[in-house]
C-alpha cells in the first residue's frame, strides 16, 4: 500500500515542519520494493544507510550518495536512507509508539538486515543513539539478539571512534567505497549459511579496514592514560590499517543522485576533483588520514558532469576537495566545463580554493555574472604561527591576492582564523587584528574608480580542536576561561563598522575536544547525556553544555584530563588503528612545529610521512621507493 | 545574453498532477523542482534578465499548500524558441520523464499574449476533501447560514475571516466526502486548511480526521468560473 493513503501518516505529515523530510521518492531515488522482497530472505541484504542529523544535512553529503548508489547497484541489495527526526516528528513518533523508519518504504530501522551510519562530527553521537533507540535497534552491541541488525559505523572521524566503540558491531576505516560490497557479500554469507553475529563478525575481522572493537580490550593505567589495547581474539589483527582507494578513477561517482525536493544545505551537482591533501597543515585531520592525494581525471570528471546536468537539473555545479587548487588539472577542467554550464545558466563554484594558487583570470571567467564572497582561510595572525602549523602562505601572497580580486570587483572579504593554536601568544591574536587591517588598507589604498563601492569583510575564529592522526594530537586544548579571554581581545580590537566578526561556541569547543581524543570511558557519559535528553546537538541552538559538564563531573579528571597535553610516550586510545601516517612522523612533525619549522607539501618533496607504502596518488616518495622505511 | 524580441517568446500553460510524496512540498519546493525539471529535459525557457540573477520564467498561477494534491493546477512558462525546433508535444513527454514520482503534466495549451499575468487570471479553485465524517461536519456548519468564523495569523495579528462568502459552491457533500469550489487568487481566497479547522471546532470533525484528510485541488479556474464540464449543480 502507498503509505500516503494512510490517514494516520497524513495527520503526521501535516502536524510537523517541512514534511517532505520525510517523505522520500524524490527524483532518482531508488525503491526496490516491487522486486527485492520476491527474493528468498536468505539471498538478500536490507541495508540502512544513515545520517545523524536531519535531512537537509544529510541529503548535502556526497559519502551518502556515493554509497546509496553503490549498494543500490547490486540487485540482491536494497539500501534505504534514515536521517534524524526533527523534535516535532521525534516527539510524534514517541506518543504514537512508532518506530524511526526509512525514507524509501517507511521500514523501522530495527527490521534492517544492516545499519551503516555515517559519521561526519563528534556532536553527532546522541543524535545517533536517538536514532538507533527510536528505530527499536539496542545500543550496545554486546545487548544485540541474533536477529537485531549488524551496526557498522564509518566516515571521516571514524580513526577514533573509541567513546562510541561499543555501540558498533564493527567500524570500517578508511575509504567506504572501497570495501562497502566486500561488507554485503559477506553479510550474503552469513544470512545463506545461518551463521551467527559472533560467527560473522569472526568471519569478517581479517578484512583490511574493518575494525571490531568488541575483539580488542583496553587496559588503563591508574591516572586514566591507556596502558594497553589487548586483541581479544586471534584473528584480530594488532594494527588495524585503513582501506585505501588505489586508482580513484575506478570508483564511481554519483552520476545519477538523489535530487531532494525541498531544500538542503548544498542544493548543487558535486563532483570530487581530488581525495586527500598534500599539504600538511598540522592541525587538520582529514589532510592526513586520506593521504596520499589522489586526482580524478578530466576525462571521469566531464562525463560525469554530463551526467549530473542531464540527471538533475540543479543550476550550480561544485567541485569538491580538501584543497581544490591543487588539482594539476583545474584550468583544463574549469575552461570544458564552462561551455556545459554557460548556456544552462549554471554556476561553477569552487570552495577550498587556496590563495596563493588563486587563477583570477580563472575566477574572473567562473564568475562572470555574479561574484561570490572571497574566502581566505589564514588560519593565524603571524607568519611565526602560520609557520607552527604549517599553513605555507605569506602575507605577500594574500596582500597580493586581495588587491588583484578587489581591482576584478570582489568586495566581500570571508576571513578565517583559529585561537588557541600552540605557541599562541598575545602577538598572535593581535596579529589577527592587524592583518584584517592591512587587507582593508589594501582597500582603501585603491583608486575609488577601480573597485566597488563598499567592502565587506566577515573575521571567524573558531577554537583550536587538537585532532588524532595529526602532529598536534600530543597539544593541550585551551580551557573556556582561555577562550573567552581571546575572543574578547579579539573583539575589543577588530571594532570596525566594515568587519563583523562571529566566533565559535565555547563549551561545545570542549566537548568536541573531550570526544576527539576520547576513549571508551566516554560511553557512560554519552549514555547519560543522551538520556538526559541530548539531541541534535550539533545545532547550536539544541546543545546543552551544562548537560555534558555534569556527566563529565563523574569521570575522574572529568573534562581536563582529555584536553591536557599529551607526552611523548603516551599510549593513545586509537593507537591499534593505522591511518597511513606513522606516530614518528607526526612526532618528528610535532617537534618542528615547536621550532616553528615548515614541512613542504607532497608536490614539493616527501616528508616520509608512511603512506609511501601505498605507492599511488601524489606521492615522491613511493616513486623514489622510500616504502615507509624513513618512518 | 542577447536582447530577445517578444516576437520569439510564447506563452504555455501547463497543467500538472501532484500526488503522494510530491504533495508534501512546499510552494517554494514546488517551483524549484519545475525549475529543475525544465532545465534536465532541456526546454528552452526565457531567463529575466533581471540584475545578476537570471531567473527561468516560470510562473504558478495558484500556489498550492502543504499536504494538498492537485490534478490539473496551471502554471505557465515563457518559451524562447530560437530556431523555431520547440515541439510541444514532444517536449511535454519527454518533461514528464524528468519529473520526480508523484509530479505529472496532464495538459497544455498556448496562451494569447495579449492575457493578463496567470495569478490575476485565476478566479476560483475546486477542491475535493475526504476524511471519515466530513459531510456531516461540513452540513453542521454550513446549514445554518451563519457566518463561519475562524482566526488566522496574518502580518502577526491574528485576525478573524469568514469563510461563508469564499465559498462559492457545494457540489457533494455526504459521508466522508466534501466537494466545493472556493474563491482563488488575491480576493476573496478560500484557505482549505482553515475551513478544516472550522469543521473541527465547530462541526464536530474529528481531530485527527481533520489532521489525516486528503486535500485534492481538482481544478483551478482562469478568467471565469464557468460550468463547461456541468460540475456546479449549486452558486452561494
Amino acid at each position: 500500500m502507498n503509505r500516503f493513503d494512510d490517514p494516520n501518516v497524513r495527520a503526521m505529515l501535516r502536524a510537523v515542519q517541512k514534511p517532505a523530510r520525510y517523505t522520500g521518492h524524490e527524483l532518482n531515488a531508488i525503491d526496490k520494493s516491487d522486486t527485492f522482497f520476491q527474493l528468498e530472505d536468505s539471498a538478500r541484504v536490507h541495508f540502512a544507510l544513515c545520517f545523524p542529523d536531519l535531512y537537509e544535512i544529510g541529503m548535502s553529503n556526497l559519502a551518502i550518495q556515493i554509497l546509496y548508489g553503490i549498494l543500490n547497484e547490486d540487485e540482491h541489495t536494497f539500501c534505504e536512507r534514515v536521517f534524524a527526526s526533527d523534535f516535532d516528528m521525534r516527539q510524534l513518533l514517541k506518543e504514537k509508539n512508532m518506530p524511526l523508519t526509512s525514507l524509501e518504504t517507511g521500514t523501522a530501522l530495527s527490521d534492517f538486515d544492516m545499519v551503516g551510519i555515517s559519521l561526519h562530527y563528534e556532536m553527532a553521537y546522541t543524535t545517533m543513539l536517538e536514532m538507533l533507540a527510536l528505530g527499536g535497534v539496542p545500543l550496545e552491541s554486546s545487548k544485540r539478539q541474533e536477529d537485531d541488525p549488524i551496526v557498522v559505523g564509518g566516515g571521516p572521524i571514524a580513526c577514533n571512534l573509541e567513546p562510541v566503540a561499543d555501540f558498533f558491531d564493527f567500524i570500517v576505516i578508511g575509504d567506504g567505497e572501497e570495501i562497502i560490497l566486500e561488507i554485503v557479500g559477506a553479510l550474503k554469507e552469513k544470512k545463506k549459511n545461518k551463521i551467527n553475529r559472533r560467527a560473522f563478525l569472526l568471519s569478517i575481522a581479517d578484512i583490511p579496514g574493518v575494525y571490531i572493537p568488541s575483539f580488542y580490550a583496553i587496559d588503563y593505567k591508574e591516572n586514566g592514560h591507556v596502558e594497553r589495547i589487548r586483541t581479544l581474539e586471534e584473528k584480530a589483527p594488532e594494527k588495524l590499517t585503513k582501506r585505501l582507494l588505489r586508482d580513484i578513477n575506478e570508483a564511481p561517482m554519483p552520476q545519477k543522485p538523489i535530487v531532494p525536493n525541498l531544500e538542503v544545505v548544498h542544493d548543487r551537482m558535486v563532483m570530487e576533483v581530488l581525495r586527500g591533501c598534500a599539504r600538511g597543515c598540522r592541525f587538520c585531520q582529514a589532510g592526513f588520514t586520506y593521504r596520499p592525494l589522489r586526482e580524478r581525471s578530466v576525462e571521469t570528471l566531464l562525463e560525469t558532469a554530463d551526467s549530473l546536468i542531464e540527471h538533475t537539473g540543479y543550476e550550480e555545479m561544485g567541485l569538491l576537495s580538501l584543497s581544490t587548487s591543487d588539482y594539476s588539472q583545474l584550468e583544463p577542467l574549469v575552461r570544458k566545463l564552462l561551455p556545459k554550464t554557460e548556456p544552462r545558466h549554471i554556476n561553477l563554484s569552487l570552495p577550498s580554493l587556496r590563495l596563493d594558487s588563486f587563477d583570477f583570470d580563472l575566477a574572473k571567467e567562473i564568475a562572470k555574472t555574479r561574484r561570490a564572497g572571497l574566502t581566505f582561510a589564514p588560519e593565524a595572525g603571524t607568519q611565526r604561527l602560520r609557520d607552527v602549523i604549517n599553513k605555507n602562505i605569506t602575507e605577500e601572497e594574500m596582500m597580493e591576492a586581495a588587491r588583484t580580486a578587489f581591482l576584478n570587483g570582489w568586495d566581500r572579504l570571508k576571513l578565517y582564523f583559529m585561537l588557541g593554536l600552540p605557541t599562541e601568544t598575545d602577538d598572535d591574536v593581535e596579529g589577527i587584528v592587524t592583518l584584517v587591517r592591512k587587507f582593508i588598507a589594501i582597500w582603501d589604498n585603491l583608486p575609488q574608480d577601480q573597485r566597488s563601492k563598499r567592502l565587506n569583510v566577515t573575521v571567524s575564529a573558531a577554537f583550536f580542536i587538537p585532532k588524532p592522526f595529526t602532529p598536534f594530537q600530543w597539544s593541550e586544548q585551551i580551557s573556556v576561561d582561555a577562550m573567552r579571554e581571546k575572543q574578547k581581545q579579539l573583539a575589543d580590537s577588530l571594532r570596525d563598522r566594515r568587519v563583523s566578526f562571529s566566533w565559535h561556541e565555547y563549551d561545545s569547543s570542549v566537548i568536541e575536544g573531550v570526544l576527539s581524543r576520547g576513549d571508551r570511558r566516554l560511553k557512560e557519559v554519552l549514555l547519560d547525556v543522551w538520556r538526559s535528553g541530548a539531541y541534535l546537538e550539533a545545532w547550536h541552538e539544541h546543545f546543552d553544555a551544562a548537560l555534558w559538564y555534569r556527566a563529565l563531573s563523574k569521570l575522574p579528571g572529568g573534562e581536563a584530563f582529555y584536553l591536557k597535553a599529551r607526552e611523548e610516550q603516551e599510549y593513545f586510545p586509537w593507537d591499534h588503528l593505522d591511518l597511513g601516517v606513522t606516530k614518528a612522523f607526526l612526532w618528528r612533525e610535532w617537534e618542528k612545529s615547536q621550532e616553528g619549522k615548515t614541512t613542504t607539501s607532497c608536490y614539493d618533496g616527501c616528508s616520509a610521512c608512511g603512506n609511501e607504502r601505498y605507492r599511488t596518488g601524489v606521492c615522491p616518495g613511493s616513486e623514489l621507493g622510500f616504502g615507509g622505511s624513513r618512518a | 545574453m542577447s536582447e530577445i524580441t517578444s516576437v520569439e517568446r510564447q506563452r504555455l500553460m501547463l497543467f500538472y498532477r501532484r500526488r503522494n510524496a510530491a504533495s508534501w512540498l512546499a510552494h517554494l519546493d514546488t517551483m524549484h523542482l519545475f525549475e529543475r525539471a525544465l532545465s534536465r529535459a532541456a526546454w528552452p525557457i526565457a531567463f529575466s534578465v533581471e540584475a545578476y540573477n537570471p531567473r527561468p520564467m516560470i510562473v504558478f498561477a495558484l500556489p498550492v499548500g502543504v499536504g494538498v494534491e492537485t490534478l490539473s493546477d496551471p502554471v505557465e512558462v515563457v518559451i524562447c524558441d530560437l530556431d523555431g525546433t520547440f515541439d510541444v508535444k514532444e517536449a511535454v513527454s519527454s518533461l514528464n520523464d524528468k519529473l520526480p514520482p508523484g509530479v505529472k503534466i496532464v495538459g497544455y495549451e498556448w496562451v494569447d499574449g495579449e492575457h493578463k499575468s496567470p495569478m490575476a487570471r485565476v478566479k476560483a479553485a475546486c477542491y475535493r476533501l475526504e476524511a471519515p465524517g466530513i459531510g456531516k461536519a461540513f452540513s453542521n456548519v454550513y446549514d445554518s447560514g451563519e457566518p463561519i468564523l475562524v482566526k488566522r495569523v496574518q502580518k502577526k495579528k491574528e485576525v478573524t475571516v469568514d469563510l461563508r462568502p469564499r465559498l462559492l459552491a457545494v457540489l457533494r457533500s455526504d459521508g466522508d466526502l466534501l466537494e466545493l469550489i472556493g474563491g482563488a487568487g488575491s480576493t476573496d481566497h478560500l484557505r482549505v486548511d482553515l475551513l478544516l479547522d472550522a469543521l473541527y471546532q465547530y462541526g464536530g470533525l474529528d481531530e485527527e480526521a481533520a489532521l489525516g484528510a486528503r486535500i485534492t485541488r481538482t481544478r483551478v479556474f482562469l478568467d471565469a468560473v464557468d460550468d463547461e464540464k456541468g460540475i456546479i449543480v449549486e452558486m452561494a
